[in-house]
């Protein structure tokens, strides 16, 4: 054998042994900072009320509106077709399933902007796709679709057309804003999961 | 180039092609000049004579593996951001044996075949040509084969988590391995009668 192939098996099998004195990696999958921050300032994730309660009326499929309130609040009023998952409640097992859902749109809403980000934020960590914000949240929510404020007379087109909407998607949920502003008890929603296997990376190769 | 230099942005862009030929023809040239344009290079694996096809794969697995693992060590580089190709179990084997009697016929691999082309050889001229005309024939017929070409995904799988190993552990494993084969086609190649080219 020769003694040139001998010296270069020597280096590669001691190179070997170094590998296996290496620490154990921390191999929890998780977004990379500069990432995570990019993502936060992307102000793409937040939807507005309007936008929301119009898929909301149509009965968007992939649409999944999320209360990460407390239940307490949450059975006090909620946006109709929303599901409850208390942001401390987060992690658990079940909330995971439902979140792991890629083929839904998650829109988290709290009572105003903080809890639902910070919600979209850990979730955003897990890597998780498709979530979003409701931004202004259920008190935003319930000022321009329940309590719709009729523009002046002289307002645009626009403003006219919006407000008939908010009137009619208010009667779509509660009949009345009258009947609207009577808390109610909301039954939980059943919410049944479909387990989905991981779906291919993007392609590439040699 | 897939990363993760690009990607994290460290190389702008649109230097992406002119990296890919500059790497491709450092790869031609090196394929030359080791004679992998000549076929019976790679007929000497299957025939026993010469055994440098196995000789190469193998020392560039085990030399970029160990430039990796120290590279991440030395915290030069991060693993965790290395793409993977996804591993469809049944495309994989199916192709893989289509693949092997590719070689085995033609004794070119493409990258092979065309540094043949380079140097003028008419063997290898056919064999590219054929290796055009099984992608028309795939492409043209993919969606009878698209079932199977998607069938089996993995997403990123990696063997050490399938084995339950640590990847260290396995990293030893596979260099120990590796040195071993080279050895045991030494040996080989030592009895069989010697192949002039």
């Amino acid at each position: 054998m020769n003694k040139r192939y001998m010296l270069l098996a020597g280096i590669i099998i001691a190179l070997g042994v170094g590998i296996l004195f290496m620490p154990a990696k921390d191999t929890a999958k998780q977004t990379q900072p500069e990432l995570l921050l990019a993502a936060i300032d992307d102000p793409s994730r937040f939807l507005s009320t309007d936008d929301i309660t119009d898929r909301l009326v149509k009965k968007d499929p992939a649409l999944m509106l999320i209360d990460v309130r407390y239940e307490s609040q949450f059975k006090a009023f909620s946006i109709p077709g929303a599901i409850n998952i208390p942001a401390d409640s987060l992690l658990s097992a079940s909330a995971q399933e439902i979140l792991n859902q890629k083929e839904m749109d998650k829109v988290f809403y709290s009572n105003a902007d903080v809890t639902s980000d910070q919600t979209w934020i850990i979730c955003k960590r897990m890597g998780l796709q498709r979530i979003y914000v409701m931004q202004g949240g259920v008190n935003k929510w319930f000022n321009t679709i329940v309590k719709a404020e009729k523009p002046a007379e002289t307002a645009p087109t626009e403003a006219m057309d919006l407000y008939q909407f908010r009137v009619a998607a208010c009667q779509h949920f509660f009949g009345s804003p009258e009947m609207a502003a009577a808390p109610k008890v909301v039954e939980k929603q059943k919410v049944t999961v479909v387990k989905k296997t991981s779906g291919a990376a993007s392609g590439g190769g040699c | 180039m897939i990363g993760p230099l690009i990607p994290m942005g460290v190389i702008p862009e649109t230097w992406n092609n002119v990296i890919a030929l500059l790497l491709g023809v450092g790869f031609g040239f090196a394929l030359e000049a080791s004679g992998f344009s000549s076929s019976r290079k790679i007929m000497g694996t299957f025939f026993g004579y010469d055994f440098v096809v196995l000789r190469v794969f193998f020392t560039a697995a085990i030399t970029a593996m160990t430039g990796i693992f120290y590279f991440d060590y030395m915290g030069w580089m991060d693993m965790s951001m290395l793409y993977i190709n996804p591993y469809y179990v049944m495309s994989a084997i199916i192709g893989g044996i289509i693949m092997g009697f590719g070689f085995a016929l033609g004794g070119f691999c493409p990258g092979t075949s065309f540094t043949g082309i380079a140097i003028g050889k008419i063997d290898a001229m056919v064999f590219s040509g054929g290796l055009f005309i099984g992608v028309f024939i795939f492409s043209e017929l993919y969606p009878l084969f698209q079932g199977l070409y998607n069938s089996g995904n993995m997403g990123a799988a990696k063997i050490y988590d399938l084995l339950g190993m640590r990847e260290t552990v396995f990293a030893f494993l596979l260099i120990v391995a590796a040195v071993g084969m080279f050895y045991g086609a030494a040996f080989v190649e030592k009895k069989v009668k010697k192949v002039e080219y």
